[in-house]
Order: C-alpha cells, then structure tokens, then sequence
C-alpha cells in the first residue's frame, strides 16, 4: 500500500512538473500557443460529457436520465448569458436535485 | 507607505478573487473527495493512508482509479500504468503553464507544479485571459483553496467511513458537469471553442468505453486538433 502511495504521488508530480524543470529547453511556439489555449475547454468538456452522456450498442448515444439533461441544459443556458460560474453551479444544482428527490 | 499600502491592498484584493474563482469548484469537488476518503477506507487503507493519497497524490479521477485497482489487488505496474495515463492531461498543463513560472525560483515551481490540477489550470488561465497577464500569487492562492477544500472533504470521508456505501449513487457527480459547463460555455460563442468542445465532448463519449484510462487525454488532444485546424478562419 506504502509503495502504491509513494508511486502515484511521484507519477501525479512528475507530469505536473516535467515541462516546469530547467533542463527542458522546450518553448512552445505561436502556433503551439495557440493549439494549447484551447486544452482547459477540451479536457473540461471530455470529463464532463461522459457523465451525462454515453454510448449504448442497442440505442447509440444515450444519457444518464432526464434530471441531468434538464440540469445541463441550465447550466448551459446561464453560462451561455455569461452568469457568474457559482450562481450556475447553484441554480442548475438546486434544479437538478429538485427533480431528482422531490419530483 | 501609501505605495506599499495599495499593492498590499491589491495583493490581498487578487488573492481573494482567486478564492472567490475557485469556490464554485470547490464546493463541486466536495462529494468527490469525501467519496475518495471512504472508498479508501472501505477497501483497508488506514486513516493515515487514506490522507496521505489526498495529501500526495492529489489528483480525484488518479486516486479513485488507484484505489480501485488496490482493492482488486492488481500488481503495482497496472497502478502506476493507470496513474501515469490519468494524470497525463498535467502535461498539457505543465507546457502551457512554463511560459508564466519560467522567472520563478525552484521552490515555487515545484509548489506550483504539486497543486495544478484541472481546476487550479482553468480558474487561473480564465484570470490570464481576463487581466492580460498571469498571476503566480492567484495561481498559487487557487490552488492550496482547492488542496484544503479536497483534503478536508476527505477527511470527512475517512471519518465516514462505511456508513455511506451508496454515495456515488446520489448523482453527486452532476456538480462536476456543471461546474465544468460554467467553465467553458461563457467562450462557446468563440468558434474555435465552439469545435473543441463539441469534438471533445463527442470523442470522450465514444471512447470512454474502449479506452477507459485514457479516454480524456485522446478525445481532448482531438478536440483542440480541431479547433485549432477549423477555428484558424475565426481567430484573430
């Protein structure tokens, strides 16, 4: 248990630090720049997406159930009108576990 | 010191904008780390070990793999192998992230290096795009909010225990989804961002079920692939 600990906490540093160490001479570049301004948006959206939605061999695309797709669609719609992120995180929330245990 | 007085003003000022950033992600993390905590110590870890991978490692989705691994008594290879593909996304971090701690000393890099995690990244980019320049005290101020929060919520975990076996089960997880959606939609009217969240929420859907480890670092690296190849037209 020790050695599992001690190891994934050294891996989970080492890919937070790797580009951070003076001996990498990496710099990247306009085009590098620009490619990378879009991860946050990226990563984000791929951990959240598989949450609400999946894939279903019988049905194909299919979702987690009618309270996520209505607290999303919330969410999507504040943050879209540019409403500060924690008024949506409670809006959409209060929402979703509305319909999930008092509907 | 009226000069002293005013940047003290504004250090504090920015250093409780960093809290107020990082809050809503906070309180979505909440669940998830006292889940952490009592899956630990569901599977035999002591209280002791079950912080201490909160404390060190750091990292939800890496640990609650991990975990789940240790429990199924898989050899350490198949842990660190996992571990390493999880995690992997920091190295997308970790290069955009160098043009801003390249000035700083060691210490602070590997400070900055241990608390950069998905939301430490987003809150402090959203910063840099919004004031023009990055922050190392928002980055770092940003960062221990989110390790406290994450650590307290484990410890409630592990004090938890096994009283709440079905707690992944409550739908805790909506609060990632729409925290994460607070995070990227406000930009969805850029097209570049439009493609690459529409291409990586897509692809990690698909692939979630054939690559389960890695599924996020593909479908993400996909999705900025094509914001970048089809967003040339829009951004200036």
């Amino acid at each position: 248990m020790w050695w599992a600990i001690t190891g994934m906490a050294l891996i989970t540093f080492f890919n937070r630090y790797a580009f951070f160490a003076d001996f990498v001479r990496y710099s990247p570049g306009a085009k590098v720049k620009r490619f990378l301004s879009y991860s946050s948006y990226a990563v984000l959206t791929a951990i959240w997406a598989p949450i609400v939605f999946s894939v279903d061999t019988q049905t194909g695309f299919t979702h987690a159930g009618a309270d996520y797709l209505i607290g999303v669609s919330v969410a999507a719609a504040l943050s879209l009108l540019r409403v500060p992120s924690i008024v949506v995180v409670l809006t959409s929330a209060a929402v979703f576990f509305g319909i999930r245990f008092v509907i | 010191m009226p000069t002293s007085n005013c940047s003290t003003r504004s250090a504090s000022g920015l250093a409780l904008r960093a809290v107020a950033d990082t809050l809503p992600l906070c309180i979505a993390v909440i669940p998830w780390g006292i889940l952490t905590g009592a899956l630990a110590i569901q599977i035999g870890m002591s209280p002791l070990q079950a912080q201490l991978m909160s404390l060190l490692v750091f990292a939800g989705a890496a640990q609650l793999s991990g975990m789940t691994l240790i429990a199924s008594a898989a050899p350490l290879g198949a842990i660190f192998a996992s571990t390493f593909v999880i995690s992997s996304r920091h190295l997308l971090y970790s290069v955009v992230f160098r043009q801003h701690v390249t000035q700083l000393s060691r210490s602070l890099k590997v400070i900055m290096a241990f608390i950069l995690t998905d939301e430490m990244f987003a809150v402090s980019e959203a910063h840099t795009k919004r004031s023009g320049q990055f922050s190392a005290l928002f980055a770092l101020v940003s960062g221990f909010s989110f390790y406290v929060i994450w650590n307290v919520a484990t410890l409630i975990g592990i004090l938890i225990g096994d009283t709440f076996k079905d707690l992944d089960s409550l739908g805790l997880d909506f609060a990632i989804a729409a925290t994460f959606i607070a995070m990227t939609f406000g930009e969805l009217r850029r097209f570049p961002v439009f493609i690459a969240v529409l291409a990586s929420g897509c692809l990690s859907v698909l692939l979630k079920p054939i690559f389960t480890d890695s599924y996020i670092v593909i479908a993400a690296l996909a999705g900025m692939l094509a914001a970048y190849v089809l967003g040339q037209e829009g951004e200036t």
